[in-house]
């Protein structure tokens, strides 16, 4: 059943990416995919292009699938191992939702990060207390690793 | 800053003020220290006079001691004074013109209480007797005997008001006082009677240390102890409690213990008391160590320094409320032992090494018999045979039984894990009653907070009670708590809903019923509200309980009865569930489960588990109720066992015929409520809502041939979960008429997929995948 439905979103995604985003297997493995993100241009991270690796579950669409940066990126939301925290890839994971619906929501994670539930505490606090600072080392960061 | 020489006095004198005032005492004002002070020469001159008393000689100025029954006898309006004209005081014979006692109790103490004849140690006695005696206690005459004036020293009164320095002199009679009534009699004729014996080997010396010295010197022969008495009647309407010294002879198996008062200072009269009943040779050796070993208490212990403002009121207030109580005990011997094999007993009791004593074969302390006696107020009580085992041989069995419990609760856990194992999915756990799991662990957790406050009055027991609140508190909070989160968060969505409506299935317009906002909390709102919920349910229960057991008895029985009937109704709440969630017979869910592999249908609860907690909470309730020599003495109701057991039984037997029949074979066909079912026809509007992929049929509805009925054209709709296309029935269609409508579901939000998927969805989360409303359990 998983690989069926996987195949489906492969070839929906094929047919009609979504903006911004790409995505596919890796190899012949159906499970374990690799997608890449642009920056969002009215975000700090504008102008790179972030890599994710994803792997479905066997149980998939009823369990979430793994998703996590490849790429380093500095953002609250987002550790230095690449985890995301996004509810949807946890408990709020829905068998509706899709690997494009997915990656789109991490695509507006970018560019609004939610620092009241912050995965790196420090990136948070300086999110919420100096922005431009904030601004300036994702701006360097997306420089720095994602160009 | 500069020390001159008023600040050097003014810190002198804080520092004075500091070290001296709170001299343990417990005096507070000018009235108190004078009260003390007063009580204090008092005691002194009654032991000088006690000092100075001989086996020759009578009791001269000491309180309650002034008159002896032959005096009151013949005046009995006789003022207690010392001297009395014409009362020769310097000699002494143990009959009713000495003593405080008629001739006739005198007559029985020596016949039938103290009648063991010790021919040169023919009989051995336990030197140590701590332990909790029970048996029965019989009034034997009530206004018989004159009854002994004992005046009450007037500074033993609390101040009137503030301004009172000076403690009042003189002396007032309690009988010329307002009536007192029953409190100064005894209206029962058959009662029951608790004794309890500790020994005082060790006294504090002084108020402040906290160590403990030794006085005895006669420690072979003489004991002191601890003499605590109860007696009741049946119903507990009336208790009559002594508290006070009593003195041991452990070479005569005899125990003589005086209540202590304001109105009679009985420590002076104990080795005068104790030669009664012993030969007139005996009678000088018995005062002399009796009297010495008075001595020795009082001048190790301080007996004057250490007195306190507690005492004193404790002495007026026993003086006020109670009658005064003399209690002679006799001993049963232990003579299947002798003095080596005593002392091997008692040190293993004491420190348990493994010495050669057997300790499971040894007797109980017996009183074979007692008599009570009240000079002031005339009351003449006896028992027979009251008994009790060694106190560190209850503590040994309380210890067993508390290891018992303690195996218990792991069962229960285990029993509970494999509960949670076999309901792990949303869909199976919301048939699990909450209501079942909550009298659960209501138990469960009144147990562990009970465990917790004895663990902290029984120092002796206090890691064995520790272990066992610890198993049951984890039971009760960890495990059972966190299923009831679950079940809880399983059938949230069902608590808007009322119980007529879930009784008589849906009423409400499905339609209307769905557009109520339904708010999802998440568990950990769930659980922070149900582990407030269970707190305050455990500490409200706690007080009850503790609070009912000073409760008159048929009150506290009552009680007790019926909160062990409700708490063991435990499974009803779950055939309630079972009949509201409508599962089916065992042989239909073996049927369905052929035919469509699914595996939610089944029983909520194991049976395991059912006869498991069953057997596991029924049995303390059987051994307390049924050994009449359970460890917390609790009287035996077999009869109550009984028909409690046929209760539980009775549950389980209609459990079980709602596994084998189906949960609503007692319903009338009629009465048997729709649930929301899943599989139904999809109206033409709701297709068109449904379809926001797809056109609508009017435009040209994507239509597929079904290869299987090539003449009927179905309308299909996209299933969110695996993303390919659901042949619906459609009312207004005809040509969708093929298709089974069990192979879609419709959810109550009108979403439909397929019944594989969305059931698959289901064992996860009660939540549509599509709008995330709730979702009724199929």
């Amino acid at each position: 059943m998983s690989s069926k439905r996987i195949s489906k979103e492969l070839r929906d995604i094929e047919r009609d990416p979504p903006t911004s985003c790409s995505a596919g297997p890796v190899g012949d493995d159906l499970y374990h995919w690799q997608a890449s993100i642009m920056g969002p241009p009215d975000s700090p991270y504008a102008g790179g292009v972030f890599f994710l690796s994803i792997h479905f579950p066997t149980d998939y669409p009823f369990k979430p699938p793994k998703i996590a940066f490849t790429t380093k990126i500095y953002h609250p939301n987002i550790n230095a191992n690449g985890n995301i925290c996004l509810d949807i890839l946890k408990d709020q994971w829905s068998p509706a939702l899709t690997l494009s619906k997915v990656l789109l929501s991490i695509c507006s994670l970018l560019t609004d990060a939610n620092p009241d539930d912050p995965l790196v505490p420090e990136i948070a606090h300086i999110y919420k207390t100096d922005r431009p600072k904030y601004e300036a080392t994702a701006r360097e960061w997306t420089k720095k690793y994602a160009v | 800053m500069e020390i001159d020489g008023n600040t050097l006095i003014f810190i002198i004198l804080i520092l004075f003020l500091f070290f001296s005032s709170p001299g343990g005492n417990g005096v507070t004002s000018q009235y108190e220290f004078n009260q003390i002070h007063l009580f204090t020469q008092q005691l002194e001159t009654e032991y000088s006079a006690f000092q100075n008393l001989t086996y020759n000689s009578n009791f001269k100025n000491i309180t309650g001691l002034k008159l002896s029954y032959n005096d009151v006898m013949e005046n009995p309006l006789i003022n207690a004074t010392y001297p009395i004209d014409s009362k020769n005081y310097e000699q002494w014979y143990n009959n009713e013109n000495y003593l405080i006692m008629p001739d006739e109790i005198i007559q029985t103490i020596g016949d039938s209480v103290w009648n063991l004849t010790n021919d040169e140690q023919k009989n051995i006695f336990p030197p140590i007797i701590t332990s909790t005696l029970l048996g029965s206690i019989n009034l034997d005459s009530n206004n018989k005997y004159s009854k002994i004036r004992m005046p009450l020293a007037n500074f033993y009164e609390p101040a009137r008001d503030f301004s009172d320095n000076v403690p009042p002199m003189g002396e007032t009679y309690i009988d010329d006082w307002e009536d007192y009534g029953e409190i100064h009699n005894v209206t029962f004729t058959k009662g029951e009677m608790k004794v309890q014996f500790t020994h005082v080997d060790k006294v504090h010396t002084s108020l402040q240390s906290k160590k403990k010295k030794y006085f005895n010197t006669q420690d072979e022969n003489w004991k002191l102890l601890n003499v605590k008495v109860d007696f009741t009647d049946k119903n507990e309407n009336e208790k009559h409690s002594i508290n006070t010294l009593g003195i041991y002879d452990i070479r005569t198996g005899r125990i003589l213990a005086m209540s202590e008062s304001a109105k009679f200072h009985s420590l002076f009269a104990l080795p005068h008391y104790m030669s009664v009943g012993n030969s007139r040779t005996e009678q000088k050796e018995v005062f002399e160590q009796s009297k010495k070993l008075i001595a020795e208490y009082w001048n190790t212990s301080n007996y004057i320094d250490t007195l306190t403002m507690g005492y004193l009121n404790t002495m007026y207030d026993d003086a006020v409320e109670k009658c005064e109580f003399m209690m002679f005990f006799q001993l049963k011997p232990w003579n299947q032992y002798n003095k080596d094999q005593l002392k091997i007993i008692d040190d293993e009791l004491k420190w348990p090494l493994g010495r050669p004593a057997n300790l499971s074969h040894i007797p109980d302390i017996t009183v074979t018999s007692a008599l009570v006696y009240s000079p002031d107020c005339g009351i003449s009580l006896s028992t027979k045979n009251i008994h009790g085992e060694r106190y560190e041989l209850k503590i040994r069995s309380i210890r067993m039984h508390l290891l018992c419990g303690i195996f218990l609760f792991v069962a229960q856990i285990y029993l509970l894990l494999r509960q949670m194992q076999h309901t792990n999915t949303p869909s199976s756990v919301n048939k699990i009653s909450f209501y079942t799991f909550c009298m659960i662990n209501l138990v469960d957790g009144c147990l562990a907070t009970l465990y917790f406050i004895s663990a902290t009055l029984v120092p002796e027991l206090y890691l064995p009670l520790v272990i066992s609140a610890f198993a049951s508190f984890i039971l009760a909070s960890i495990f059972e708590t966190r299923y009831l989160i679950s079940v809880y968060a399983s059938q949230v969505n069902e608590r808007n809903v009322g119980i007529v409506t879930l009784l008589t299935g849906h009423t409400e317009d499905p339609e209307t019923s769905n557009q109520r906002p339904v708010v999802i909390p998440d568990e950990a709102s769930i659980s922070s509200s149900l582990y407030g919920r269970f707190a305050i349910t455990l500490i409200t229960f706690t007080f009850l309980i503790l609070n009912s057991m000073s409760w008159p008895r048929h009150f506290r029985i009552m009680f007790e009865y019926s909160a062990i009937f409700i708490l063991n109704s435990y499974w009803w709440p779950q055939v309630f569930r079972n009949a509201i969630k409508g599962i089916p017979s065992r042989r239909e869910r073996e049927r369905i489960e052929n035919l469509a592999n699914r595996r939610q249908n089944k029983m909520p609860l194991l049976w395991k588990f059912i006869i498991g907690t069953t057997f596991i909470r029924t049995l303390p309730i059987v051994y307390f109720f049924t050994y009449s020599s359970n460890i917390f003495r609790h009287h035996k109701d077999t009869r109550f066992v009984v028909i409690l057991s046929l209760w539980l039984l009775f549950q389980i037997a209609v459990l079980y015929s709602q596994d084998i029949l189906g949960a609503r074979w007692f319903l009338s066909q009629h009465t048997i409520p729709e649930g929301y079912t899943y599989f139904k026809p999809v109206s033409l509007a709701l297709l068109k809502e449904h379809d926001d992929v797809n056109d609508t049929i009017d435009t040209g509805n994507k239509a597929i041939s079904n290869e299987n009925h090539p003449s009927n054209i179905t309308t299909t709709v996209d299933c969110a979960i695996c993303m390919s296309e659901v042949p619906v029935y459609v009312e207004e269609l005809p040509e969708t008429h093929g298709v089974d409508i069990h192979d879609y579901m419709v959810t109550p939000c009108n979403h439909i997929f397929h019944t594989l998927c969305l059931e698959n969805w289901m064992s996860y989360k009660l939540q549509c995948p599509v709008c995330r409303a709730p979702l009724p359990p199929c």
